[in-house]
């Protein structure tokens, strides 16, 4: 007779899931979008939970289709019994890519700040290099990058030393710290600067304390020993930061590593407490907002835009605070697209193996956003945005750009 | 984030609660725990098809039956929705439907009889119009069609059930080949849907069909994979390829017939602006003075608060994890209360997989106003309300009468919500 009272040893359910969670309730497959556009993809199910059974800390995992689970997380979003379905095919990716060995394009695609770092210091050549056609066919046939995937563009100043130029402003009523990412630094500055001065405009000092890249382009090229590095450094570098003020991040998935991926799979220590001080920047913006605290004299911005939801940010679970944001703004016609995951997924659409299945899976939202015309398609994601630019034709940008076009910058 | 009501849970009764809220002009978020049954398992919303869990002779009048059933059992669901619940959530939901661009059929004071995947009569009271052909009060012969290597559907084995449970009637089976699914191939309901929105494909097996369905007046069933984004457009191209009234079966999960369902009342919602906060399990309730203050959600890195002048908690009991099962106590989710529960484990299941399970029956106890209450019958926060699973005594198995318990406690609910 059992007569013991059985009490569960975690206090939530995301962390009692685990295999035995799943229901098999299909749930997952359904919203899956890889599953939607192959049939060699077996589907998150299978190659998640279902083959979790089988595999052991020993064994490398060889599953066919494996690797081309994207990591969209929409099957954990979608999952009634939150199992860390993704979290499964990922540790299986990684296992299977320790034992076979990485190819020089994913040692290189992982390594985001090395990349941006020489791009930048040789930035007219990489940007020349990047869009030459001959160039790019000698790219596809020996590194594996798609010749037709437009790389983005690298820039010479970049924002770490832009900030450092930047005048502290006079007065504050608080601070917060700003997680840039290798993107604002290598690639696109201008957002970075459009993040600071809307932060700035409402009173807010910004600190750039000193980072890394957040690791999740090495989580998706099956090195997650290089991303546990990365992340231990952060958590080393911004925790003492996070005892002081809260931490933004502006792209979504760099957000989310900060926030629960260190914790949940890369089992790095101390994580949590970095994680529970982050935000999303527009997460953030709301709860100003909602504090009563932001400056909603806007100027009107009279522009039709849709918004597509990149998928991580629904894996923050924090809704859509971009287009809660953007609705205050007078002359604003915001519409969200829906039509799922974009494709890219990082890096991954960017392999001459996976650029095909990348555009097919983006093809919904293509062909929205070509239905629907707008002014800029806005995401809060800068792979989302390479995308949308690349499948759609269409102009894209973060939702802080109308930001700060309704403060009056540009 | 601020709202005036927040409804938590992504199934039917949470759909026409945020509905409800919608229509009556206030400020709803919908809180995604993860998808609910509706998602994957749903078809029709069925009113009542059985006065009791143990009758055989099903409910030719629904409204009627349920008037009696509230009458019997004035601690059912249906008795604390209230009669008035029943009529006005329906039509809520049918205008809904109309307006979202759904085509429904069916009216409270009449149900259906339809087949089974496994070719049983079900009755149901509101149904899309795709599958309303296959009403067995019809007296036209019934082709029963299956795929080749789709396993979820066996036309054999319904067109045998269906002979020997509806008697005289002229009930056949035949097996088309779906192009592109050949027998390596491993594909569910879904795959077959999406292939079905594109022409060539849907000829070439309405072509088969014509071919194998002869005699003037058959209808065919076929498995309810008929499109997955425009159902009308892509039933109404297949129907008049086939040149015979088609319907459509549901299927196991996943159910082509619920994704469609949710898919469009989900994007009706969000197209009208309301929020959607997805992945988001609520976990904690935070009271004071006898009223709920906010609803923690477990988000990503921190706790996500919600705080609305009231609350519909419409969750599916144990789909979407609403409550959490010990060896002698059950917990929910908000207020961490203890919920009764049988004492001996082994009392909660019934022996045979399809008998009234004992475990459904446990839920919230609730207050005349539908708040969860203690065991004194006072509510745990007065702004709280309780509307589907989670409600004790709430069994729609027995009876048939899932969605039709769904809808008129999740409306009950958000008018008391609205009210408080």
């Amino acid at each position: 007779m059992i007569t013991e009272e059985f009490e569960p040893t975690t206090d939530t359910v995301e962390e009692e899931a685990s295999v035995e969670a799943c229901t098999k309730c299909t749930a997952c497959n359904t919203v899956c979008p890889v599953a939607r556009s192959t049939d060699i993809f077996r589907g998150p199910k299978a190659l998640g939970p279902d083959m979790e059974r089988f595999r052991s800390p020993q064994e490398a995992a060889v599953t066919p289709g494996l690797d081309l689970c994207s990591g969209c997380k929409l099957c954990e979003v979608t999952c009634p019994s939150q199992v860390s379905i993704q979290e499964y095919i990922r540790r299986a990716q990684n296992q299977g890519a320790r034992e076979k060995g990485r190819s020089l394009r994913d040692w290189v695609l992982g390594r985001t700040r090395l990349l941006g770092r020489l791009g930048s210091m040789t930035a007219p050549l990489a940007n020349f290099g990047n869009s030459n056609p001959l160039f790019r066919v000698l790219m596809e046939r020996f590194v594996g990058i798609h010749r037709r995937r437009p790389l983005p563009k690298y820039q010479w100043l970049t924002f770490e030393r832009w900030f450092k130029r930047h005048p502290r402003p006079v007065k504050s009523r608080r601070k917060v710290a700003y997680f840039y990412g290798c993107w604002v630094n290598y690639n696109d500055r201008r957002l970075g600067e459009r993040a600071v001065a809307i932060l700035e405009r409402n009173g807010i000092e910004v600190v750039v304390p000193h980072q890394q890249c957040c690791g999740i382009p090495a989580v998706v090229n099956s090195n997650m020993d290089l991303a546990r590095r990365y992340g231990q450094q952060n958590v080393r570098h911004l925790t003492p930061v996070a005892q002081e003020m809260d931490i933004v991040a502006s792209s979504t998935s760099c957000g989310l590593m900060l926030k629960h991926d260190y914790g949940h799979l890369l089992d790095i220590p101390g994580s949590e407490r970095l994680g529970a001080k982050t935000y999303d920047i527009m997460e953030y913006l709301w709860m100003l907002h909602e504090a009563g605290e932001l400056d909603t004299d806007f100027q009107t911005v009279p522009m039709r835009l849709l918004y597509h939801a990149p998928c991580h940010l629904k894996s923050h679970g924090i809704g859509y605070p971009a287009m809660r944001l953007l609705r205050l703004i007078p002359g604003v016609k915001l519409e969200e697209v829906d039509e799922g995951c974009c494709g890219i997924s990082g890096t991954f659409g960017v392999k001459v193996e996976k650029y095909d299945l990348s555009m097919k899976i983006g093809r919904r939202l293509f062909d929205a956003v070509k239905a629907a015309g707008s002014d800029y398609v806005l995401a809060d994601c800068e792979t989302c945005r390479m995308q949308v630019e690349h499948g759609a034709g269409a102009t894209s940008a973060h939702p802080l750009e109308i930001l700060a076009k309704a403060y009056g910058h540009g | 984030m601020k709202t005036d009501v927040a409804v938590i849970g992504t199934g039917l009764s949470a759909l026409a609660a945020a509905r409800t809220v919608q229509q009556a002009g206030r400020q709803v978020v919908l809180v995604w725990p993860g998808l609910s049954s509706l998602y994957f398992l749903f078809a029709t919303i069925d009113v009542i098809g059985y006065p009791t869990a143990t009758a055989t002779e099903s409910v030719a009048d629904p409204a009627e039956a349920v008037a009696r059933l509230i009458t019997r059992e004035p601690s059912h669901p249906y008795a604390r929705a209230g009669m008035d619940a029943v009529h006005a959530g329906t039509r809520l939901m049918l205008e809904w439907f109309k307006e979202a661009g759904l085509a429904w059929q069916g009216a409270l004071n009449r149900n259906f009889l339809l087949p089974t995947a496994t070719g049983t009569p079900k009755p149901c009271c509101l149904a899309p119009a795709s599958m309303t052909a296959g009403d067995l009060s019809r007296p036209e012969p019934i082709v029963f069609c299956g795929f080749t290597g789709y396993q979820d559907f066996a036309p054999e084995l319904a067109a045998s059930n269906l002979k020997r449970q509806w008697g005289a009637a002229d009930v056949s089976a035949i097996r088309v080949t779906a192009p592109g699914y050949g027998p390596d191939r491993l594909f569910t309901s879904v795959d077959l849907a999406r292939s079905f929105e594109d022409a060539t494909f849907r000829d070439a097996v309405a072509a088969q069909l014509r071919e194998h369905v002869s005699g003037d007046g058959a209808r065919v069933g076929v498995p309810g994979v008929l499109g997955l984004t425009r159902p009308g457009e892509t039933f109404a191209a297949f129907q008049e390829a086939v040149g015979h009234p088609v319907f459509e079966i549901p299927t196991v999960p996943p159910s082509v017939i619920a994704l469609r369902l949710f898919d469009r009342l989900r994007k009706h919602l969000q197209e009208a602006g309301i929020e959607i906060i997805w992945a988001a399990p609520a976990h904690a309730a935070q009271v004071t003075d006898e009223r709920c203050r906010s609803v923690l959600l477990k988000a990503a890195g921190h706790e996500f608060p919600v705080e609305a002048a009231s609350y519909v908690v419409a969750l599916e009991d144990w789909v979407d994890g609403a409550f959490r099962a010990g060896v002698h106590t059950v917990r929910d989710p908000f207020f961490h209360e203890p919920i009764t529960w049988n004492k001996v484990p082994t009392d909660r299941t019934a022996e045979s997989l399809f008998s009234t399970q004992p475990f459904e029956q446990v839920g919230y106890a609730l207050t005349d106003r539908l708040q969860p209450a203690d065991e004194n019958g006072k509510p745990l926060a007065r702004n709280v309300f309780c509307a589907g699973g989670a409600m004790a005594g709430y069994d729609p198995s027995g009876t048939k009468s899932r969605g039709g318990m769904a809808i008129a406690t999740g409306y009950r609910a958000a008018r008391e919500a609205l009210a408080a």
